[in-house]
């Protein structure tokens, strides 16, 4: 037969293509080793799906350590930057890809979890507003606190979301650029899902008003996210080093911040005021935080503190980052205090008592899960007492 | 209003219509131009000499979640094929092996691509000051690690249920020793991600994606097609299908720099770069890889680059941008002539450097010889009656202690290697319109093969540093480059490349290639 075969035949069903096929193919398997990227160290006793897809992806020289490749990059950046370097961070490591998400997530299983949770925030939507729950929502509540602040602290999202374009563009690990890249989209879509719950509430409850505008105004003008605003704007922009930003962001500011705000602000309050629709966004919130942290302290404690050669040295180096960027964000909690005034109090819940309680939670757990893996000594007590001052 | 007329209203409004209500994506991707706001430090950390305009819209506005349901929609579709039917069918051992040994490459190659399109895509994410546009790029950032993954699962299941596992199981360590590896770094690793974001966006989009994903990804599927292969269409269709969206986005950052006073200036010089950088190296190799990389042959490349790369892409593509100011690029024409000989010329140079790959390489058969001839008279004179030469000489056989490269030697034609796109070129045999050309810069010579190439590296040589495999490899012998750079079998002495992929031909070993004592010299040193 001819060996240019067109109109689309096709080799495994066409009888006369096959039987060419099948006649050179070897009887047996050349290769006994039929397990890819058998020649790497697996986190595990075996080698998992997710390291067989993404681990070496990256091909970067063995001056940079872990790289497989050798010699150097075939075009650099105007003037002679290099593509990657080692100089893109002060963290030093004896192998950038070491780093594993914990729940071994590559692309297809890490979409295939956000899409249930698109399905089932629409199914919850629609039989929460057909059965009208909408209607026991506190007022006040409602229209200042969904309206304008959880529109603002959109914003916290969105800009922490945006630290992370400098991180997938520079870091020197294929795992750790693929965990930024989700652990970044899980914050637009915390953003998205702000907006999502205002536009859904201005369905249900005529005049309640979708637009941002206000939201951004109490963001860029208002003083109670005033310490969040500078304080995402630094992570953002100001900050260079990849995992300074990952740091800064993850490791203090949300664990602090953010998680003040999500849980024992939204989440813990909104039911005392009849309101159960945003504790299940922020629930969605909270599920990407703990994944999050498994990702970035994988990251920071597992590896980079744990490094055989460069641990120390890094945990030093996290100390003094700490000191840089913990100070700043209980200042952005002092500042967020001020949002207690604006909502009616409810004894035992939002009095200074029970907000004092929140606080001691939330440094406790930093304190325990991001403090102390790098021997970083805190007075919780003395933070917790800056931040009431904020209280009005 | 008053709060507690909007409590009122809500209640009523639920009493006359307690129909179901939720959110659809693109109300909440409607507010997204909004998300951000103005500040001082509010600038990429990327230089770009272009600026791209605050009010630059997305095409595909989609959402997060959106993102995430529509791509596990594909995912699902396509790991069900994989790994139902096309695993009962015994898929993987019913494809030409020839192409299963291109699959290596293509598949591999392809991954490097996508990978560095992650961190390029992340650049871009960080250039754009519009949310919208930042958000079209963040969905490219995310398709790029679906794709980086996808073309991973082709070698992990050619690996696991095919005939030939090794090169497929450890592509990403071996793939280092042999001469095709940093012209693809070049174009798919650090062309992407290293430069003016603008100008890597169009190396990325305009060119890489628009230009030669089209060849690369859908013709590949062909091939793949006819060789009995249906796990790469499988996947390389769904990749596709995500491509729409990154070609919109290089056209909207066209668009948003097009009132640019810079983009008059520079937007054609970029242009032109990034096209003869990428064609450079994918015109050659994508020829070679479709023509020499199998049995079944499903049209000559050059009719194929002719369709989708002068005529789609150089014409209806660009002819788009016209009211923006694109032109077409000036090295379009020099680029065409290549696309009639260069895989021809490379093929000889990469067979004749077999030792060095991650795959088994074949001699053209007589009756492929009779079809580069009718579609590329000439062919036999030039190359078929040496690779007539080279088998007669026992090229294939272990015992001969022939390995082509002497052939070059012998015959006092010097393989250099371009400093720009570090492919290889054989001067004085050649079809193609490579032309040798040397320079010399801070005590160092460089050769480059073309007038594109050395125009780059004289306006900025500091950006083509890169040394090639024969100055790193310069004195040392062949068999110890191999065995460092784990080429060998998991016997620990079968080298992984062969020259040949016949079913009862005689296997290589490190032994045969250490007895024949071949050892690099850089050709530059000669001169
Ligand atoms: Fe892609
Ligand atoms: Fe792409």
């Amino acid at each position: 037969m001819t060996i240019e075969v067109n109109g689309g035949r096709r080799g495994l069903t066409d009888p006369e293509i096959a039987a060419v096929i099948m006649a050179a193919v070897p009887d047996k398997p050349l290769e006994t080793q039929r397990k890819m990227n058998y020649f790497m160290k697996p986190r595990g006793k075996r080698i998992n799906e997710y390291e067989v897809l993404c681990c070496y992806s990256q091909p970067t020289p063995d001056w940079i350590p872990g790289g497989l490749d050798w010699g150097d990059w075939t075009q650099k950046f105007h003037g002679g930057r290099p593509s990657w370097s080692n100089e893109s961070t002060e963290m030093r490591s004896s192998d950038w890809l070491a780093h594993r998400d914990p729940a071994f997530r590559w692309h297809a299983l890490y979409v295939k979890d956000k899409a249930e949770e698109w399905r089932y925030t629409d199914r919850f939507l629609k039989a929460y507003s057909a059965d009208g729950h909408v209607r026991s929502i506190d007022p006040v509540w409602r229209d200042e606190v969904l309206g304008d602040y959880l529109g603002a602290f959109g914003f916290y999202e969105y800009g922490l979301f945006n630290s992370h374009s400098s991180v997938v563009r520079d870091c020197l690990g294929d795992t750790l650029r693929m965990s930024s890249a989700m652990i970044g989209l899980d914050k637009v879509d915390n953003a998205q899902m702000i907006q999502a719950e205002r536009t859904f509430l201005s369905k249900l409850v005529p005049g309640f008003p979708e637009s941002t505008d206000i939201p951004k105004q109490e963001w860029t003008k208002g003083a109670i996210f005033k310490g969040a605003r500078e304080l995402v704007q630094d992570i953002w922009q100001a900050t260079y080093d990849w995992n300074e930003i990952l740091f800064s962001g993850h490791m203090i500011c949300d664990p602090i911040f953010g998680q003040f705000v999500r849980r024992e602000f939204f989440m813990r309050l909104s039911s005392y005021y009849g309101d159960n629709l945003t504790p299940f966004f922020i629930n969605q919130m909270q599920l990407y935080f703990s994944q999050t942290k498994g990702i970035t302290t994988d990251m920071f404690h597992t590896c980079l503190g744990a490094d055989v050669e460069f641990g120390d040295y890094n945990n030093r180096l996290m100390r003094a980052w700490a000191n840089k960027w913990l100070p700043r964000t209980v200042n952005a909690l002092k500042d967020f205090m001020a949002i207690y005034a604006t909502i009616p109090e409810i004894k035992g819940v939002s009095d200074k008592a029970a907000i004092e309680a929140a606080l001691v939670r939330v440094f406790a757990d930093w304190k325990r899960d991001f403090a102390d893996p790098i021997n970083y000594k805190v007075d919780t007590a003395a933070l917790v007492k800056t931040v009431l001052s904020g209280l009005k | 209003m008053a709060i507690s007329t909007a409590t009122k209203a809500a209640t009523d409004a639920l009493a006359a219509n307690p129909a179901p209500v939720s959110v659809g994506a693109q109300e909440v991707h409607r507010w997204m131009q909004s998300f951000t706001w103005d500040f001082d430090k509010n600038r990429t950390k990327y230089s770009t000499k272009y600026k791209m305009a605050n009010d630059t819209k997305e095409q595909f506005k989609l959402i997060a979640k959106e993102y995430a349901r529509m791509e596990s929609v594909k995912d699902e579709r396509q790991f069900g094929s994989l790994q139902d039917v096309l695993t009962r069918v015994d898929a993987a051992n019913r494809v030409h092996p020839k192409w299963n040994e291109s699959m290596k490459v293509i598949s591999n190659f392809l991954e490097v691509g996508e990978y560095n399109a992650i961190a390029a895509t992340g650049m871009l994410w960080d250039s754009a000051t519009a949310p919208e546009q930042k958000n079209g790029y963040l969905g490219q950032v995310l398709d790029e690690i679906r794709h980086t993954n996808q073309c991973a699962y082709i070698n992990y299941y050619f690996a696991k249920q095919g005939q030939d596992a090794a090169g497929h199981n450890d592509a990403r360590r071996t793939r280092a020793i042999g001469p095709l590896w940093k012209g693809m770094k070049r174009v798919f690793s650090d062309g992407f991600i290293s430069g003016d974001a603008v100008e890597c966006s169009i190396n990325l989009q305009l060119v890489g994606e628009a230009c030669f994903t089209n060849p690369l990804i859908v013709a590949v599927t062909e091939w793949a097609s006819a060789n009995g292969d249906e796990m790469t269409p499988t996947v390389f269709l769904s990749i596709e299908t995500d491509e729409l969206r990154h070609m919109a986005n290089g056209y909207q950052t066209v668009v948003s720099i097009a009132n640019d006073e810079a983009a008059s200036k520079y937007l054609n010089t970029d242009l032109n770069n990034a096209f003869w950088t990428q064609q450079k190296y994918f015109t050659p190799v994508l020829g070679m890889m479709f023509e020499y990389g199998s049995h079944f042959k499903v049209e000559p490349w050059v009719k194929t680059w002719n369709r989708w790369v002068y005529e789609d892409w150089g014409g209806i593509w660009i002819g788009r941008l016209g009211k923006y100011g694109v032109e077409s690029p000036r090295s379009l024409r020099d680029a065409k002539k290549d696309a009639y000989w260069a895989h021809h010329d490379l093929f000889l140079i990469a067979y004749a450097l077999w030792p060095t790959g991650f795959f088994r390489l074949s001699l053209p058969t007589q009756e492929e010889a009779d079809w580069y001839e009718a579609n590329y008279p000439g062919w036999y004179d030039m190359y078929g009656k040496v690779y007539d030469e080279w088998r007669a000489r026992g090229c294939e056989d272990p015992s001969s202690g022939f390995l082509p490269i002497q052939w070059f030697i012998e015959n006092n034609h010097p393989i250099y290697i371009d400093r720009v796109s570090q492919v290889p070129f054989c001067p004085s045999y050649c079809k193609g319109e490579s032309t040798l050309r040397v320079l010399e810069y801070n005590g160092k010579k460089h050769s480059f093969s073309d007038q594109w190439g050395e125009r780059m590296w004289l306006s900025e040589p500091e950006r083509y540093e890169c040394q090639n495999i024969f100055e790193q490899y310069e004195g040392r012998e062949l068999s110890e480059v191999i065995a460092e750079g784990f080429g060998l079998r998991s016997d620990g002495k079968t080298l992984i490349s062969q020259p040949h992929t016949k079913k009862d031909g005689k296997l290589w070993t490190l032994d045969d290639i250490k007895r024949i004592n071949c050892v690099f010299s850089d050709p530059l040193k000669a001169l």
